[in-house]
């Protein structure tokens, strides 16, 4: 299907990239997955002048405004020390943001290299490297999370460390995938033939190919990234308090749950507004790289 | 490539082994390297240092790292798991007590997640870009992007608010007078034990809990068995089939599903270890009392060997689920079977 329209497009002298952003521009969840993502992070960078009570992040009480219903002055209520729900879960979205840019940052180039590596060495190389992702794949990261950020201190950045050394091995194994079948493509033999170093092989010939999935997964993972936090922080690993962060608002709320539903339901809402958003574009980009699975 | 089925399964029996004792060598190493002194922690500051010093030798912390980790693993597989700091019982009392109920839990979650799942995945490539396609596309991504903590509290809101009755904690009511039976799994127990009324009551308490942890298998597990379908409907031999005039129904059943659900399985292996992540927040949010809850607990009390226990398990958990799925592939898969014939 896709060679037949690239085929197409090249016969109209319109350029792959062209065709791309057509194929991603009119696929509607494509376009709201990325207009949340877009707008997550406009709030989340913005928040100190796009929320009405930026100083509700701070250790504020507000006795007389305890347990507020949502209305036109708190949008999203407020909380058991009298705080706008609103600000606080905007605030919240920038730990979630950068939880993303932390692990993914660190977790997402290491396992590229070694998937490369693997994939393209081949041999003891890729022996030790896919036997290492096997192993590391078999451990239930949240458990890993749990007892390492325990040993160290029970913080969301210990937490997040642990993940971000089980994360790397979900895209050495993808990668992996991926380069071991590009590596045995013929233009890869002319690079060697040609006198291509292996540097050169593997971030100039093989690297460029796996952008495509390696985007993909990225956006991905960050909805699972922020799934993570937000659950680890709602089962008591979070940042200190009063700095906001989402999951620890739910477990917060969760006390007051039947009457005040609005102290779980909103920060609980904003969770699932971002990683939907994640994953509406991160399937777009599938589709509009055309790449499986 | 050409390997016989059982050498395949044996081979994958043998990483799970080296899975296990490098998970147990990691976490051991963790637990009694980082955190300090575990027979000051447990004899607390009042103790002086010679007692803490006897207690550092019957507890055989005196010995090199190595040693202590052999005597670990030699009493590990008699069962003893050593003492938990917080309960004053044997660690593997408390987990005698507690993975049942997890076991449970995790098991009824997953007898949902394929009974919803599969046939919502195999509708939905069946009337692919219709109505159904697009509302099952939609729960399924659903279930794939809800936190789950969020889709549980909501879950007992609606009991709450809709169902006045239906228990939304716990795992039975204290009233039936039940006073445990020989497997921990209740639903069976009762039944085994001639209390149907058990079962049943145990069955409704499970209920919310096991639709909540089953809930992103089901996203996920929908979205791969549509992706499988709709791609095995393209295979030669399926076409053959169809041009052989074998009626719709019997290609769907007979011959595509069993293809379609290799994909689905695998999948299921991977998605066990976020299964088990996620029983931690469903049995917080339905005071569950299994052994998540243990585990957490124990990680928050910073009960070492319950800790470590806990870790060894979970892994424990995840490697008999793949092996499972591995059998199952292994005799669903014609092309493996073609192989033993051999």
């Amino acid at each position: 299907m896709a060679d037949i329209k690239m085929l197409d497009a090249s016969d109209r002298g319109l350029s792959a990239g062209y065709m791309m952003w057509y194929r991603f521009s009119r696929n509607p969840a494509a376009v709201i997955g990325a207009l949340i993502v877009f707008s997550v992070i406009f709030l989340a960078v913005f928040a100190p002048f796009l929320t009405p009570y930026p100083k509700h992040v701070g250790a504020v009480v507000d006795f007389r405004a305890r347990h507020l219903p949502p209305d036109a002055a708190h949008w999203f209520g407020t909380d058991k020390a009298g705080r706008d729900i609103f600000t606080r879960t905007i605030f919240g979205l920038r730990i979630s943001l950068l939880l993303v840019i932390g692990v993914l940052g660190i977790s997402v180039p290491i396992g590229a290299v070694l998937g490369l590596m693997a994939g393209y060495f081949g041999g003891w190389t890729e022996k030790f490297i896919s036997g290492l992702t096997n192993v590391m794949l078999a451990m239930p990261p949240l458990v890993m999370a749990l007892a390492v950020s325990n040993l160290l201190e029970p913080t969301l950045m210990n937490a997040m460390i642990a993940i971000t050394l089980l994360w790397w091995t979900w895209h050495a194994r993808l990668i992996y995938a991926v380069s071991k079948q590009i590596a045995s493509e013929d233009y890869i033999e002319a690079a060697r033939l040609a006198g291509a170093g292996p540097m050169h092989i593997l971030f100039r010939e093989i690297l460029p190919n796996c952008v495509p999935v390696i985007s993909v997964k990225t956006t991905l993972d960050a909805a699972f990234v922020i799934l993570f936090g937000a659950t680890l922080s709602f089962l008591g690993f979070g940042v200190k308090p009063p700095i906001p962060d989402l999951g620890s608002m739910v477990a917060d709320g969760r006390q007051f749950m039947p009457d005040f539903w609005w102290e779980v339901l909103c920060p609980g809402a904003a969770v699932l507004y971002t990683t939907l958003g994640f994953n509406l574009l991160g399937d777009g980009l599938r589709d509009m790289f055309d790449v499986e699975n | 490539m050409q390997q016989h089925p059982l050498i395949a399964i044996l081979t994958r029996l043998g990483t799970f082994v080296l899975v296990m004792i490098a998970l147990s060598i990691m976490i051991f190493v963790l637990a009694r390297v980082v955190p300090g002194d575990p027979a000051r922690m447990a004899l607390g500051p009042a103790a002086t240092t010679e007692q803490v010093e006897a207690l550092r030798q019957q507890m055989g912390l005196d010995q090199p790292l190595a040693i202590q980790y052999v005597d670990y693993i030699g009493k590990a597989l008699r069962g003893d798991l050593g003492m938990s700091l917080v309960s004053q019982r044997p660690v593997s009392a408390d987990l005698g007590q507690t993975v049942p109920a997890t076991l449970e839990l995790v098991l009824v979650s997953v007898i949902f997640m394929f009974a919803v799942a599969i046939p919502l995945g195999v509708i939905m490539a069946h009337y692919r870009d219709r109505a159904v396609d697009h509302v099952g596309r939609l729960l399924s991504l659903t279930g794939v992007t809800i936190p789950s903590f969020l889709f549980a509290i909501t879950l007992q809101l609606i009991a709450a608010r809709f169902l006045s009755g239906w228990p939304i904690i716990g795992r039975l009511d204290h009233s039936l007078g039940w006073t445990g039976g020989p497997t921990g799994l209740l639903i069976l127990d009762g039944l085994l034990m001639g209390r149907p009324d058990v079962s049943l009551n145990a069955f409704q308490h499970l209920l919310l809990p096991a639709f909540a942890l089953s809930m992103a298998g089901i996203g996920q597990i929908t979205r791969i068995t549509r992706s499988a379908m709709i791609e095995n409907q393209r295979k030669d031999h399926v076409l053959t089939l169809k041009s052989f005039g074998v009626p719709e129904r019997v290609i769907i059943f007979k011959y595509l599903l069993k293809l379609s659900s290799i994909a689905p399985l695998t999948i299921m292996g991977l998605e066990f270890a976020s299964l088990i992540g996620n029983a931690f927040v469903i049995e917080m949010v339905f005071a569950w009392g299994g052994f998540a809850s243990y585990g957490l607990q124990s990680i928050l009390q910073k009960d070492l060997n319950a800790v470590t226990a806990v870790v060894l398990v979970a892994g424990l958990f995840f490697i008999v689920a793949n092996l499972i799925v591995d059998v199952l592939i292994t005799m669903i898969d014609p092309r493996l079977r073609r192989k033993e014939a051999r």
